[in-house]
């Protein structure tokens, strides 16, 4: 389940990541006009591709962030969104949507910077540069930089960071990553938790050493050589020792970055101001130029829509973190090209894909036929098409993790709607030209209309599919066992960070199959797991990210998942807002580069 | 009279026991594991296992509802979530805050809601019921009549979107709907509140001018009211200081319901405006499965309507002397 990448993660190159798609936004109505209203007849909005993800060096380090043309401090920022941010403590924070606003207050040892081509750096945030390591990533040490200071002008120094990874053992920080918890333990094998049980006690952890006010390093038990992608992570932000409320700091963090929080009002608002002991002059990636933000919750994406394109009152000066356009409004928004001006668009690292469950179906044959024959065009047109849910998919891997390479062994590009004929050729393969197959999916409308599709299409192949509905709050509760009674089902996936190693590894590591883990294909082949094991091993960059598209490559032929779509974002914001940007790393709008105009 | 209130408040409670009980009981028989959502991405065994214990989740179910009466006494200690000073409800699984101030922070949102709308409804519904019943089989009593059965036939999810765009999108005339404290802005308090009041009462008043209506030209046909006739007195009088009594005790009763559903939560119209009251609490912790705001929300509710029952039975007392309370 965890990395055990020996890529030397400090080289500088530029990494060239073949059609990485880390899409920028695309602005100022590239789409054209829409044919019809059906999803599938939109003419696809151009997903820049992004060429290159690197780590930087310490000069790409340092701040203040390159000026955004024509921006001006002052005014609020509004932000409106359909839900209240789930957690604010950073080591209890995974999902994109909290580490999209936690970017305003929470700083990390590392961060990615995107120029203004969309190629992503990996650069220090707090620390110097990404890190140094000399053992091929077992031991690594980080320099913090001068004048960082917590919001009440204390100093940021390396006891708090050593503190903030302490913290992290703790029993009510469960929500988080572990990544680090795992590797900062002398027996990786072990719960962590029985090793050290955190600072609460008086305890500290070994493994962390601070020998001065700027320098931290880490002992790790293996090489973790992307151990600096690792702590880019929301969920291993600062926390200072002084002002740790505990379970209360998950509503009221203290700020290391140039906003602060002033009002949280659960379900409802989130009111930021600025941070006047932020130093822009420490910081590579963020802006400060609004005065205030104000956070407002409770908003359903076409409520959002609806209000963005009235562009009316305060709303002029809003955007959405990650509403996306209505889909029943998406036609309207395409065709109107003032609109089209102030929306933004690209793929986001998540992938959505049909787990096949390959202990139930055990026949490659069969799983090849359920790929070959599956309606994948009707399936994007029930949701809206490309623009509103995605590309559709061939491989494992997304296009914003680096190595991609785009393949596609089952046609799907070719004959979307499924190729019935040549799945019967599959069948016939396999000597049983009519098997049954249970799928089980979230009872939604949607979902219904998407079943009926897949029954249609897999039933001219000669399936015969038995729909089993399942209720959405305990849909992964239904499947996660690994006896479950299903044959096939839905499921997404974004890597933690842009490497190969948390797109596949957790997924498709037959070691790692359990209940509720993330292997809901429980596919457990010796060569892909040897295959896994051989590209955590390889050091360079590019060379691994060729390995794991291999591996991609090596999953797709064992037909062990149907890939759906590499998820797109299309969303508005108001005329009032310069530098909104779409954050390819989250999938999300950008609060960093935001003015009012 | 104390007695009967005494009764009534014991059994009031012993109601909203049985409530509790039966929806704690009913959310175990889903079949989901609440820890999972406490739980990252790639979920340890042994993580999901401490966080059951830190839920209390790890006990039997009896002993889990025993710990949730207690705490609404006593207060509790949650590893997961902190203190929970009593009244202890809870802490929400979906939003992590105490289920009890979650309440209290909306309740404010639902309370002017309803109060406001109500002041509409009773308004217009009874004055309009009463006219159309003082004019029976006249013009006015058919443009009312048809306007109620008109008004009871819409829908908030479609007046109120439709009313927002001209009058706050297009005119500007009123500001968007929200809720400002009425401590801190009376007037914006009023303004902010407007539509939202005036689109539920759209759809309340048309049951209250019917049912008024038809309680008013009942009434004017009793006995009691011939022989005030009889006796000499005016049209107007018999009809404002006799007849109305009797009309208004079947409102009356409506309201109470109304009123208690509405304080529940008004879930339609708070999600139309996007207003975060108690209604708005309540759909959110249906769709996350979230048993401890779910449970509080439902109690809030069943209270509201119990009490109210009770308010409602006294008030009988006072509008009609007839009534006697033992």
């Amino acid at each position: 389940m965890r990395s055990h990448s020996r890529r030397i993660a400090s080289m500088t190159a530029v990494l060239a990541a073949g059609a990485l798609a880390l899409a920028g936004c695309a602005k100022g109505g590239g789409g054209g006009a829409p044919q019809s209203a059906g999803g599938a007849s939109q003419k696809p909005l151009e997903n820049k591709a992004v060429s290159a993800i690197s780590v930087g060096t310490a000069a790409d380090s340092t701040g203040p962030a390159p000026e955004v043309a024509g921006a001006k401090p002052g005014g609020t920022a509004y932000m409106i969104d359909r839900d209240d941010f789930s957690h604010l403590d950073p080591g209890r924070v995974y999902l994109n949507y909290n580490s999209s606003v936690s970017s305003l207050f929470t700083r990390q040892l590392t961060n990615y910077k995107e120029d203004d081509a969309g190629n992503i750096k990996l650069v220090g945030d707090l620390a110097t540069d990404t890190g140094t390591t000399t053992d091929g990533g077992k031991t690594w040490k980080f320099t913090l930089k001068d004048g960082l200071k917590w919001q009440d002008g204390t100093p940021i120094t390396s006891a708090d960071i050593k503190y903030s990874f302490e913290r992290l053992f703790a029993d009510f920080i469960t929500e988080g990553p572990d990544y680090a918890e795992t590797w900062l333990v002398p027996d990786a094998k072990k719960p962590f938790r029985d090793q050290y049980k955190g600072p609460y006690d008086g305890k500290e952890l070994d493994t962390i050493e601070t020998p001065d006010d700027k320098t931290v390093v880490f002992h790790l038990n293996a090489e973790h050589p992307d151990f600096n992608f690792t702590v880019a992570m929301t969920g291993y932000g600062a926390v200072p020792k002084a002002q740790d409320t505990k379970q209360k700091y998950d509503k009221q963090p203290f700020s290391s970055g140039p906003y602060k929080i002033v009002s949280h009002i659960t379900d409802k608002s989130l009111d930021l101001e600025r941070n006047e002991n932020w130093d822009p002059k420490t910081d590579p990636i963020r802006h400060a130029y609004p005065d205030k933000f104000h956070m407002e919750f409770g908003l359903q994406s076409q409520q959002t829509t609806e209000r963005f394109m009235a562009d009316t009152g305060n709303d002029k000066q809003a955007f959405t973190f990650h509403n996306p356009v209505a889909p029943e409004r998406t036609q309207e928004v395409l065709n109107d090209s003032e609109l089209m001006k102030r929306s933004l668009q690209g793929l986001t690292p998540f992938t959505t894909f049909y787990n096949i469950n390959t202990k139930r179906i055990t026949d490659v044959n069969v799983r090849k036929a359920i790929i070959t024959a599956w309606p994948s065009k009707q399936i994007q047109q029930l949701q809206g098409g490309e623009i509103s849910i995605g590309k559709i998919a061939t491989t494992v891997m997304s296009p914003t993790v680096l190595g991609y390479e785009a393949f596609d062994l089952y046609n799907k590009l070719a004959k979307p709607e499924g190729d019935p004929e040549a799945a019967k050729a599959l069948l016939a393969k396999s000597g049983d030209p009519n098997p049954t197959v249970v799928y089980a999916y979230n009872q939604t409308p949607v979902q219904e209309k998407v079943t009926v599709a897949i029954k249609e299409a897999l039933g001219k192949a000669g399936f015969k599919v038995v729909g089993k509905p399942l209720n959405a709050g305990t849909y992964y509760d239904a499947i996660g066992p690994v006896d479950n009674k299903y044959d096939i089902y839905w499921g997404g996936w974004a890597a933690d960070w842009p490497t190969g190693s948390t797109a596949i590894q957790p997924q498709y590591d037959g070691r790692l199959i359990a209940d509720n883990a993330p292997n809901y294909t429980h596919l457990n082949l010796p060569e892909i797991n040897d295959a896994i094991d051989k590209a955590n091993a390889i050091a360079d960059a590019t060379e691994a990210g060729k390995a794991w598209a291999a591996i991609d490559r090596q999953i797709m032929d064992q037909a062990a998942i149907v890939p759906e779509f590499y998820q797109t974002y299309f969303g508005l914001y108001g005329s009032g807002l310069g530098g909104v940007k779409f954050d390819p790393i989250t999938g999300e709008q950008s609060a960093l580069g935001i003015y009012v105009k | 009279m104390t007695s009967y209130l005494v009764r009534r408040v014991a059994g009031a409670l012993v109601i909203l026991m049985i409530i509790s009980a039966i929806t704690f009981y009913l959310f175990y028989a889903v079949p989901r594991d609440p820890a999972r959502a406490f739980c990252g991405k790639i979920c340890q065994p042994e993580t999901l296992t401490l966080i059951r214990h830190n839920l209390g989740m790890d006990e039997p179910l009896f002993v889990q509802y025993w710990h949730w009466l207690v705490g609404i006494f006593a207060g509790r200690q949650f590893v997961q979530f902190g203190d929970c000073p009593a009244p202890c409800l809870g802490y929400s699984f979906a939003t992590q805050e105490p289920v009890f101030s979650a309440i209290v922070d909306r309740f404010p949102v639902t309370l002017s809601l309803t109060l406001g709308a109500s002041v509409v409804i009773l308004a217009f519904g009874i004055l309009t019921g009463m006219i159309a019943a003082w004019k029976v089989g006249q013009p006015l009593d058919k443009i009312a009549s048809s306007s109620s059965v008109i008004g009871a036939s819409l829908q908030i999810y479609f007046v109120g979107p439709l009313l927002a765009f001209y009058l706050v999108d297009t005119l500007q005339l009123i500001p968007r709907p929200s809720y400002v404290p009425i401590t801190e802005n009376p007037l914006g308090w009023f303004t902010h509140l407007m539509l939202p009041w005036v689109v539920l009462s759209i759809i309340f008043t048309a049951n209250y001018t019917r049912m008024t209506r038809s309680q008013m030209v009942e009434q004017l046909a009793e006995d009691y009211v011939r022989t005030a006739r009889a006796k000499g007195m005016s049209s107007r009088s018999v009809f404002f200081r006799f007849a109305w009594r009797g009309a208004m005790i079947p409102i009356l009763t409506i309201f109470g319901v109304d009123l208690a559903t509405l304080l529940g939560g008004a879930i339609i119209t708070e999600q139309t405006f996007s207003l975060h009251g108690i209604g708005e609490l309540a759909v959110r912790a249906v769709q996350n499965t979230d048993l401890p705001m779910l449970l509080g929300v439902t109690i809030v509710g069943a209270a509201a309507i119990v009490l109210l029952n009770i308010a409602v039975d006294m008030l009988y007392a006072f509008i009609d002397p007839r009534v006697r309370l033992s």
